[in-house]
């Protein structure tokens, strides 16, 4: 290698290697399939060196490697074909508004703070893609609208009703489980 | 129930702080009116919160997975340019077949012949360190126990003696090895962690200081060199062991650096 290769693989390394655990977990959170993540990463590692050059100093590189990993992950999965597995959407959706319209809390109010990291990580991944996509960049990684926007290729209006809805079914998931496993205010009394 | 009544979307807006003052006002006044509302915005912000959480600053990809991730970006820069880095070439399967291996010693011997201070370890121990930091360096051998560390090396892995130093008396522990290579050539690698969060990697590699870039920072001491290079918030110590390299980094203190390689420095 001459000596502005070696220069351009420790600045790349330098930008993406602190990168690559979020992108695994998000990868892996897409498919999850951690061969699937594993593929995803190391592709969208590939693409990003290869179109390093294009990448301005300075900017952000979060952002440009999210949206190098999603659109690695869509180009797979179109390839493959393969189709999400199906929650029921418009039952949970008729669940969450009809807690919406309940008022005040009652005495077994459901008590989201005794739900575990892993109990939330297993009903956002039971989501459809495209809602699950949503959450994962604006939620989880902290896009704003715009970014989120940028790396799943769709309008902001897009984004934000996918994420609103993504919230509503991640809500009343979490309402429902919560309740089936008895964490209720009245419980922790 | 007429959903228009309440406003769905602009909880989740208020919740995302996008409301300008006016509408944030209208909410909030439209809020302490509707314990609906307050109901649906704190299973909201439960939810948002829920899945914040799930995000895991320090979280790190598994070791194969950053292992796969570097062979990419090697064979990556092979295939932009071939005949450099022969040693490189030599640990590729895919590349060697193609060019034959007559073609590629005569490569090598051109490299070797035509650059001869083309060799520049401080860039790769410097990386080395961060990938370690970012638990993206894969070890062939996690182990507490130098002496073990060691035999592992002399199993056939190190054509060399190895020397795994113990930092046990500085508070760093070691946590592996694995049989490396440093700028092209072999190098037998070694990981310490202290409790603090500080990373320290040594490597021994055939070779000479003499080979060593320009700009360091030299210091004698009981007749042996020590180069002190700088590489981002990396400090690397250079010296001379025989017919040894050993370089030691660390993203601690500089002179913590200099220090423990005083310490275990060999005439
Ligand atoms: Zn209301």
């Amino acid at each position: 290698m001459t000596r502005s290769d070696t220069q351009k693989r420790a600045d790349f390394e330098t930008v993406a290697v602190p990168l690559m655990g979020a992108l695994y977990q998000t990868a892996l959170s897409l498919t999850r399939q951690p061969d699937d993540a594993s593929d995803i990463v190391q592709e969208t590692f590939l693409r990003a060196y290869r179109t390093f050059d294009n990448f301005r100093a300075g900017t952000n590189a979060r952002a440009w490697m999210f949206t190098i990993l999603y659109s690695v992950f869509t180009n797979r999965r179109k390839k493959a074909g393969r189709e999400d597995a199906n929650v029921p959407i418009e039952e949970l959706e008729a669940k969450y508004w009809q807690f919406a319209a309940s008022a005040g809390p009652s005495p077994d109010e459901v008590d989201f703070g005794q739900l575990k990291s892993a109990e939330v990580e297993a009903a956002l991944n039971a989501l459809p893609e495209t809602f699950r996509s949503a959450v994962l960049m604006v939620d989880v990684n902290e896009f704003s609208y715009d970014e989120a926007a940028a790396a799943l290729a769709c309008p902001v209006g897009t984004l934000r009703s996918r994420l609103f809805r993504a919230r509503r079914l991640l809500a009343a998931a979490l309402h429902d489980y919560a309740r089936r496993e008895g964490y209720t205010r009245s419980k922790e009394r | 129930m007429n959903r228009t009544n309440h406003p769905h979307d602009e909880l989740q807006l208020l919740l995302d702080e996008r409301l300008d003052a006016a509408a944030h006002a209208r909410v909030e006044a439209h809020l302490s009116t509707c314990s609906q509302c307050r109901r649906e915005l704190e299973a909201l912000r439960w939810t948002q919160r829920a899945a914040r959480g799930l995000n895991r600053p320090d979280a790190t990809a598994p070791p194969e997975v950053a292992a796969r991730v570097f062979a990419a970006l090697d064979e990556e820069d092979r295939r932009a340019s071939p005949s450099a880095h022969p040693e490189r070439t030599q640990r590729g399967s895919r590349l060697l077949p193609a060019l034959g291996i007559a073609v590629a010693a005569v490569i090598a011997l051109a490299i070797v012949f035509l650059r001869p201070s083309g060799f520049d370890p401080t860039q790769n121990a410097a990386d080395d360190l961060v990938r370690y930091a970012t638990a993206t360096l894969a070890l062939d051998l996690e182990t507490k126990n130098p002496q073990e560390l060691e035999q592992f090396f002399a199993d056939g892995r190190i054509a060399f003696p190895t020397r795994v130093f113990d930092f046990g008396m500085m508070n760093f522990e070691l946590t592996g090895g694995r049989v490396h290579d440093i700028d092209g050539r072999r190098s037998a690698l070694f990981a310490y962690t202290s409790a603090s969060g500080g990373h320290i990697i040594c490597q021994m590699y055939e070779g000479g200081v003499s080979e060593l870039p320009d700009g360091f920072e030299r210091h004698v001491d009981d007749g042996i060199e020590f180069r002190v290079y700088r590489r981002g918030t990396s400090t690397l110590v250079f010296w001379q062991e025989g017919p040894l390299v050993c370089v030691l980094a660390s993203d601690g203190d500089p002179g913590e650096a200099l220090a423990f390689a005083r310490a275990k420095a060999q005439v």
